[in-house]
């Protein structure tokens, strides 16, 4: 038995209503506990800001495409090297850090919980062996379906039933976590060199639309009871003008789950354009605000981007090449079979260009229009829109107007008539901060009930102490003192035991890999069905009995069985 | 006992559908494999136990004696090289790499002399690739620029390619053409629909006349480029930007050549040029069987996908300098840990000759040709056919080997797991 | 000051001595200063016999002088951003990586990646350089942005690959490959060389000697007389690489 006492706490845990109550946090063996003996290790956290561990709703730290980004950067694995010292491994990287660097600058900020925000499920495998390698963080992975073609299949013969059965399988057979959806259509179309340019467009070959594999993803989401909802990057990431498919999109969803959103929709930030190039690109982040204001049923996330360079990753494989025929770096695509795409190229977000100023703006503005913090998460789609380590610097800007000014004083001067944040008056408070980065997140992934993302009794011990006073602290002013508090906790806390102190890991790790096993009848377990089978042997090139990710892969798996409503 | 679906351990092409007939601790028969895979499953010149060099003769020693011995010459080299890593699986890869942050070594894999070049190529212009059921199910133009699958990479032909029926090609004999580039004729090129013969040396320019042709400078172009006709060129590119999906795949005859990586550099320039007009693909013909799995896992956990060197602390990554040829060439290291590879059949006289100066050490099933330059050799289990683990196919797709009995070896793994932890030990956390 | 570093013997003489911290600015500190050999660090008194001669109170007052075996020295003079440096023999790799002020003479030969990605300042190498001298890093788009570097020898392949901005002269014959990927600045190289600027996309190389194996995706836009300084040359004027965009020009003397 291990326990441990924090003491002084200012606690601030809105999954359970309390906001900057001094009090002691009790843990046994990992868990939050209501008391513990007088035996228990004690740290005082001497009144500082006390949070459940950081939640990262979308992240792109594991897998085959983020790999691939640090194999491909040599230039940016060499900004960022430390060397092995105690327990910590050597780490590489600024953008794309190794997985241990990832794991500890994640660590040191004070995250406990991350989502993978891609996985392909052919190459689930790969994204289970570097979750193991990123031992400080629980881990998830987002399973992809945009262009699967069982369930293109099943969703042009309307059979909500026979798609939701396919996911079981995929889902179990990768140990994902979640539904995702890049780009639907998009990425089956790449497959030739091409894309879909709305969600009404058909995907070549299928038959269907993207509109029809939303919706249906999201009715067969709640047939399996899933803990997540779908997790959709739109169609038409990064054009102009995209706003309207982002706002036909959510006109798209039905309310379905009392206790979260219907669909979340990641990097809101990069479908937020008005306009019709480059040059007449605005802001359209009052209009997709009014519908997610107007639409209870949704979740965003900002995808936020910072000035500087790092490198985009994503599976919609479509639009890196669009983005590589703007910037003409360096370009790599990866389309599987089968199931989707990927590409990667690195970028430099310039203060210089009006275009990434708007989009600089659009991420914020999405934050401070959305009337309920519990419906906007806080993230730059690491390292899409900034590597995580600029967190701190977005919370100090949603935090206080005054750094906001002096940041607006520096973009480009267009940019001011085309966005709408110089009129935002708008400062966040350390509740809704809170909120932001790890209670909504938890709440939106479906895993308060496995202990994440709060601090009641019976929760996971993942707890942040950041050295920050916030009675003593104006973050409207005196922002460079939040940005170093979150930048830096005074302890991380993972179940029950202290992994990181004052930025630097005192021991080695060993995460969990949470996943989602929806239990189906028989009848709709697809190893059986014959048609499945048969276009799975002739089409892919590994063999289905090699297909699913073995259980050694997760030494320390923890497993969502759901019971499917089938 | 009869064993379905195995993974055949040999090339990068990891087919998984092998049928395995088991007896005991023999292979007795490999159903569905190419040649070079029966011979992998069946073939048995295995090393009984560890064995260490006195002089001109060699003696048996216990496992543990030679672990020992192992963590204490790299314990006292100022300059060790871990070298090989691609015969073996990820998880004993992943050792490998801790070690060498933990003993400040150089640690390299084999694709220092072979697809080194199309790493650094990548480096500078990223790569455009997809996984082969993308080729299988959706080209109808193939390119192999300097390889030579049907002896190299026997199935790669009818698994992935020229003879693979796919989802949206249905008749893959008849509707796919096949592009052959090479210095020779090969029995690849021999059932072209269009062979390229290149004067040695040639492919740079070839492939800048072919991204000049497609960029719509075709009258620039001199009428014979490297042995090449200028209207076979223009032939060339008009079929590849008329493909509906095309896929190149290129061998050790564009990486190896001269220009190296500038050669597969223009060819991904050429494969992004492509892009405009089609679907165009690109990929690298890996050889052994996990030499892409030992790029992932460097690469993972230090940042770079080979040639990595650790005597700083931070991890350091420069081809030419920290790249096991030019390292030995140098005479540089003073100690070198061999894991599942034979460089001493691969490497220049001159590499051999200091790989054999010093204390080198062998982990590997089989007597080869560096057992001779070896200090001592620990035999281990072979991955895949009585160990088991990750390997990443050639497109990247990992999957797990199988292990098909139980073997009287511990598996390499292990073993490394025990030197790790003596240098743990003495270097401290 | 001057400050003399003179090799001393060594056990294993082939192990690469790691010595960044070979700059002239270190040195107003004191003799106190590590190096690498191998994954051992040492103090540059375990390598070097040491003498100091005068002050200095800034950097650029600093004059070091390599003397000895220091041809498996490496990265001697990154960073730098005064001074002076003086190798008497041969240098290992990366001498001058990254310095953007100052100056190196290496009176005998320099191993590969002379100058890699320097910014400013002056190396003059009077025997031969390796391969990559005034290269860029791997994966970086830009390599040498500034300064001069000039070889009285022979450079080895891929000199003055990624070259975007300075000038880099090489009196001797260049490899293959030279100027690959060129951006801009300018190379000249009074020798031989084959394949030059593969892929440029800007910039200038001059030729005097002969070129081998011309690539095929250079357009001759005919003989013209070029000013060098300050004399007339005749040269024959190539556009390229039109494999990529086309912008950089090749000249070959005739």
């Amino acid at each position: 038995m291990s326990e441990l006492l924090i003491r002084n706490a200012c606690v601030i845990d809105p999954l359970n209503g309390i906001n900057g109550e001094i009090m002691d946090i009790s843990i046994r063996d990992g868990r939050i506990v209501e008391e513990v003996s007088g035996n228990a290790q004690v740290i005082d956290a001497a009144g500082c800001l006390t949070l459940p561990g950081g939640v990262d709703s979308h992240t792109h730290v594991c897998g085959t495409k983020v790999n691939f980004g640090r194999y491909m950067s040599p230039e940016d694995m060499r900004a960022g090297r430390t060397a092995r010292n105690g327990c910590m491994h050597v780490t590489s990287g600024y953008s794309v850090p190794t997985t241990f660097g990832n794991s500890y600058r994640y660590s040191n900020m004070g995250y406990t919980t991350l989502l993978e925000g891609a996985m392909a499920p052919l190459e689930a495998r790969h994204t289970h062996e570097e979750f193991t390698a990123t031992p400080h963080q629980d881990m998830m992975a987002n399973t992809l379906f945009d262009g699967n073609w069982a369930i293109m299949e099943a969703v042009r013969d309307k059979d909500v039933r026979r798609t939701a059965a396919v996911v079981a399988w995929y889902l179990k057979a990768a140990r994902g976590f979640a539904i995702k959806l890049t780009n639907p259509g998009g990425t089956e179309a790449w497959g030739w060199g091409e894309d879909v340019s709305g969600i009404h467009d058909t995907v070549p070959n299928f038959e269907v639309t993207p509109a029809e594999i939303i919706g249906t993803m999201i009715r067969a989401n709640e047939v399996l009871r899933l803990p997540h909802s779908v997790h959709l990057h739109c169609n038409n990431l990064g054009v102009p003008g995209n706003y309207q498919t982002t706002l036909d999109t959510i006109g798209l969803v039905p309310d379905l789950n009392k206790t979260r959103q219907s669909l979340y929709l990641t990097h809101v930030q990069f479908h937020s354009y008005g306009g019709t190039t480059w040059r007449d690109i605005d802001s359209k982040s009052e209009e997709i605000c009014k519908a997610v204001n107007n639409t209870p049923q949704v979740t965003i996330d900002m995808g936020q981007i910072m000035f500087g360079r790092t490198t985009t990753m994503t599976a919609d494989g479509p639009m890196e090449f669009k983005l590589y025929m703007l910037h003409r770096n360096k370009w790599s695509n990866h389309d599987v079979e089968l199931e989707t795409g990927s590409g990667i190229i690195p970028v430099y977000y310039f203060r210089k260009s009006m275009v990434n100023c708007v989009m600089w703006a659009i991420g914020l503005e999405l934050a401070l229009l959305t009337k309920n913090p519990w419906q906007c998460l806080l993230s730059t789609d690491n390292p899409n829109g900034a590597p995580f380590v600029k967190y701190p610097e977005i919370i100090a800007l949603l935090m206080s107007k005054k750094l906001r000014d002096q940041e607006c004083a520096l973009l480009e001067p267009r940019t001011e008539h085309h966005v709408p944040l110089f009129a935002i008056d708008r400062e966040l408070d350390w509740n809704e901060i809170a909120i932001m980065t790890r209670s909504a997140q938890a709440k939106a992934l479906g895993i308060r009930d496995i202990g994440k993302g709060h601090l009641a009794p019976g929760a996971e011990a993942d707890v942040a102490i950041y050295p920050l006073k916030t009675s003593e602290i104006d973050p409207s002013t005196q922002y460079q003192q939040v940005i170093a508090g979150f930048s830096r906790t005074k302890f991380t806390i993972k179940r029950g035991r202290v992994v990181s102190r004052n930025g630097e890991v005192i021991v080695d790790g060993a995460n969990s890999t949470i996943w989602v096993k929806p239990k189906v009848p028989e009848e709709y377990n697809l190893s059986n069905d014959p048609d499945f089978v048969r276009k799975f042997q002739e089409y892919y090139t590994v063999r289905m009995s090699n297909y699913p990710v073995q259980d050694v892969y997760l030494p320390r798996g923890v497993c969502i069985e759901t019971e499917a409503d089938l | 006992m009869r064993i379905e679906d195995v993974i055949c351990p040999f090339c990068g092409c990891l087919c998984d559908d092998l049928v395995v007939e088991v007896q005991g601790t023999t292979v007795v028969s490999v159903e569905n494999g190419c040649t070079l895979a029966h011979e992998k499953f069946t073939g048995d010149n295995r090393l009984q136990a560890p064995i260490k060099r006195d002089g001109r003769t060699w003696h048996p020693v216990s496992y543990d004696e030679a672990i020992e011995t192992t963590a204490q010459i790299l314990l006292e080299a100022d300059r060790p090289l871990l070298y090989g890593w691609s015969g073996t699986n990820g998880e004993a890869q992943s050792i490998g790499v801790h070690l060498a942050e933990l003993l400040g070594a150089v640690i390299d894999n084999t694709s220092t002399v072979c697809h080194g070049p199309s790493i650094m190529a990548i480096q500078e212009v990223g790569h455009p690739g997809c996984t082969l059921g993308q080729v299988k199910n959706r080209a109808d133009v193939i390119v192999y620029w300097g390889a030579n699958p049907i002896e190299a990479h026997p199935r790669h032909m009818s698994r992935y390619t020229t003879y693979a029926d796919g989802f949206f090609v249905k008749g893959a004999f008849l509707e796919r053409k096949v592009i052959v580039a090479d210095v020779r004729e090969t029995e690849t090129s021999n059932i072209a629909d269009e062979f390229m013969h290149i004067e040695p040396g040639g492919d740079y320019a070839v492939l800048s006349a072919l991204r000049a042709i497609v960029r719509g400078k075709a009258d620039i172009i001199p009428s014979y480029v490297s042995g090449v006709a200028r209207e076979q060129l223009v032939r060339v590119a008009e079929m590849c930007m008329n493909a509906k999906f095309g896929a190149i795949f290129f061998g050790l005859g564009l990486t190896m050549s001269r220009g190296k990586y500038k050669n597969i550099r223009n060819a991904v320039e050429l494969t992004e040029e492509l892009n405009r007009f089609t679907k165009f693909t690109i990929s690298p013909m890996r050889g052994h069987w996990n030499v892409y799995g030992s790029n992932e896992v460097f690469t993972w956990i230090s940042g770079y996908p080979f040639a990595v060197d650790f005597a700083r602390g931070i991890a350091f990554y420069n081809p030419g300098e920290t790249t096991s040829i030019d390292i030995l060439r140098r005479g540089e290291c003073d100690a070198c840990l061999v894991v599942a590879s034979d460089p001493g059949a691969h490497f220049p006289k001159q590499c051999c000759r200091h790989l054999a100066e010093i204390p080198t050490i062998l982990i590997d099933p089989h007597v080869n040709v560096t057992t001779h330059l070896s200090h001592l050799q620990i035999p281990v289990a072979v991955t895949g056919i009585d160990s088991e683990g990750t390997a990443y196919r050639m497109d990247g797709v990992p999957i797990r080997t199988r292990m098909l009995y139980k073997s009287r070896y511990p598996s390499d793994r292990e073993i490394l797991e025990k030197i790790y932890q003596i240098v743990l030990k003495e270097k401290g956390p | 000051m001057k400050v003399i570093l003179e090799t001393k013997p060594r056990k294993k003489p082939r192990i690469p001595i790691e010595a960044e911290t070979i700059i002239p600015q270190n040195f107003l500190r004191g003799t106190d200063i590590t190096v690498f050999e191998g994954n051992k660090e040492r103090v540059l008194d375990d390598l070097f016999y040491i003498s100091v001669e005068g002050p200095a109170v800034s950097p650029d007052q600093v004059e070091i002088i390599l003397r000895g075996d220091t041809g498996m020295i490496k990265r001697v003079g990154e960073y730098m951003n005064a001074g002076r440096i003086v190798v008497e023999g041969d240098i290992g790799m990366h001498c001058g990586n990254f310095m953007s002020a100052g100056e190196i003479v290496i009176q005998g030969n320099a191993d590969s990646w002379l100058g890699r990605e320097m910014r400013g300042g002056k190396i003059t190498c009077l025997g031969n350089a390796g391969h990559y001298c005034a290269a860029g890093y791997r994966g970086e788009k830009r390599g040498v942005r500034g300064g001069r570097i000039e070889v009285m020898g022979n450079a080895g392949d891929f000199t003055a690959e990624y070259l975007s901005g300075g000038e880099v002269r090489i009196h001797g014959n260049a490899g293959d490959l030279a100027g690959v990927e060129l951006r801009e600045g300018t190379l000249v190289i009074e020798g031989s060389c084959s394949r030059p600027c593969g892929n440029m996309t800007g910039g200038t190389c001059m030729v005097f000697g002969k070129i081998n194996d011309l690539l095929p995706t250079f357009k001759s836009l005919g003989i013209k007389e070029v000013d060098f300084e300050g004399k007339k040359v005749r040269m024959e004027i190539f556009r390229g690489d039109v494999a990529n965009r086309g912008k950089g020009t090749l000249m070959r003397a005739v």
